[in-house]
């Protein structure tokens, strides 16, 4: 075992109940992920990927135990943020700067010009200076996505936890983000854990890859060692393409 | 002058009507259309101007109208204020403890059909006749209304922005007051403006079936003008009813509206 691991997640089982029928959507999961790597989880519909990172998160009650640095988490905490694939996951009554202020106004930072320079910071760090007066309804898809990722990074979290966050974005703007998103993992130290069913997404972004089965069964779970920036032409990319994709089409069977 | 008349077109297909609707009313007046009780039925135009003057210069029993304006104001004022006090703190209360949202959700849909004169009886019968009265039925009038739309606003809120505050560490209270309230306010408003509604309605009504010499209010100016004949004064204090209940939409309600959720967009 390696000892720079920032979650292991021991045999982790979640199951809903939906009038009398119940579906064990995760069975007898286990996983850990090292500090400071980039995790993509690549999954079919209903495989229980979302369900898994809303156990790591703290949304859901579940069977087995989830330690972030040693500590067993059961409740949401700012050491797991999530951002979420609604667009709409910032408060609409806020500014862009108001949201990430209050998140760090209730988090222990109390002095506003404090509030205001974190904030800033993170706003170009995610290219958004000049905006922060907006209101959320004011932004497109796009941008909304980049503040909820600039309030993550704000606070300082252990793990940042991706629900398919560009998936509902235009292929141009999905692959600015995945840049950016590329970037702020390289400059700063913070575990990614991306959820994604796309599967060039997942060999752009990770470094490591785990496909996941139905009942949340781990498939693959390898290294991705293909240089960064990834583009198709890339040595390797199409072998682990097809493997990847492969293993997907078989678990969805 | 065409841009004009666009631009402004709700402001001049409303003007149109009045100015109609007046004439019309004025010539069947004038023109005693309805028979020798005309001038009783609609009084002219000029008659219930100066009624309207006569309101406020002379008033009734040596008081101005002013005084049952005011009066009647104050009542609502403190009769709304504890109503949509216990309206937020009761409907906070039920997300906080769920055995409470069961019995309050419970206590709403049954107070909520019951109109407050019907109360009336009961509850002279335990305050006796005094303006606590009256202030009890405008925070009956108010608080079931209101406690119902923010139970219903709080139901229908995305549960994003409930799970997004959780994950930046606000628990309870804080949690209600950060996240539950402005998310809700969509509906929190729409419950003021029928909470406010009833409370006028209510207050007027309860004043007519029983003026509080202590307390006299709008509700029985009017109906002291029904008792006396006095038909002009009761369609100018109809007007004065009226011009309160519309400062109230567009000088209080429409401005509070304009700056919480017409700004987050959270309304077209």
């Amino acid at each position: 075992m390696k000892d720079n691991l920032v979650l292991r997640v021991n045999n982790l089982s979640k199951e809903f109940t939906n009038n009398n029928e119940t579906n064990e959507v995760i069975k007898d999961l286990s996983l850990s992920v090292e500090e400071n790597t980039f995790t993509c989880i690549l999954g079919p519909s209903g495989c229980g990927k979302t369900t898994l990172l809303r156990c790591i998160a703290g949304f859901e009650d579940y069977a087995g135990e989830i330690f972030v640095d040693d500590v067993l988490c059961k409740e949401p905490g700012i050491d797991r943020i999530m951002v979420f694939q609604d667009f709409n996951q910032l408060f609409p009554w806020k500014t862009v700067i108001g949201n990430i202020k209050f998140a760090l106004k209730k988090n222990g930072v109390t002095d506003a010009s404090e509030q205001e320079k974190i904030a800033k910071e993170m706003l170009e760090k995610t290219h958004l200076s000049g905006f922060e007066d907006y209101y959320p309804h004011q932004l497109s898809g796009g941008m909304k996505q980049r503040v909820a990722i600039a309030k993550a990074l704000a606070l300082k979290p252990r793990i940042i936890l991706m629900d398919e966050p560009f998936a509902a974005l235009d292929a141009m703007t999905r692959t600015e983000l995945q840049n950016e998103v590329l970037k702020i993992f390289e400059e700063n130290n913070i575990t990614f854990i991306f959820i994604t069913h796309n599967i060039q997404e997942a060999i752009m972004l990770g470094d490591r890859i785990i496909v996941l089965g139905l009942g949340g069964e781990v498939l693959i779970d390898e290294e991705n060692h293909i240089q960064k920036p990834v583009t198709p032409a890339s040595n390797g990319y199409g072998d682990l393409w097809k493997k990847l994709h492969d293993s997907l089409y078989l678990a969805k069977r | 002058m065409n841009s004009f008349m666009k631009k402004h077109k709700p402001l001049i297909t409303k003007l149109i009507f009045i100015v109609v609707f007046l004439s019309i009313w004025e010539y069947v007046s004038i023109g005693n259309k309805l028979g020798p009780k005309t001038e009783i039925i609609l009084p002219s135009l000029g008659a219930i101007g100066k009624a309207f003057v006569k309101n406020f210069v002379q008033g009734y029993a040596g008081q101005s109208l002013w005084i049952y304006i005011g009066n009647s104001m104050w009542i609502l004022l403190v009769g709304l204020f504890i109503g949509i006090l216990l309206a937020f703190v009761f409907s906070g209360l039920s997300i906080i403890n769920e055995t409470f949202r069961y019995i309050y959700d419970f206590m709403v849909s049954i107070f909520d059909l019951l109109p407050g004169i019907a109360l009336l009886p009961v509850v002279i019968i335990i305050f006796g006749i005094r303006v606590e009265v009256i202030i009890f039925l405008v925070v009956h009038s108010v608080l079931w209304p209101m406690s119902r739309n923010i139970l219903d606003g709080f139901s229908s809120i995305p549960r994003i922005f409930i799970e997004a505050g959780k994950n930046i560490n606000l628990r309870g209270l804080d949690l209600v007051l950060s996240i539950y309230l402005p998310a809700a306010a969509t509906h929190i408003i729409s419950g003021l403006k029928s909470g406010w509604a009833r409370a006028w309605r209510g207050l007027i009504s309860a004043e007519m079936i029983f003026g509080i010499a202590s307390s006299p209010g709008l509700g029985l100016y009017i109906n002291q003008m029904r008792t006396n004949l006095n038909n002009a004064e009761m369609y100018a204090t109809l007007l004065v009813i009226i011009i309160v209940g519309a400062f109230v939409q567009y000088g209080i309600l429409q401005p509070i509206e304009n700056h919480t959720i017409r700004k987050w967009g959270m309304v077209r």
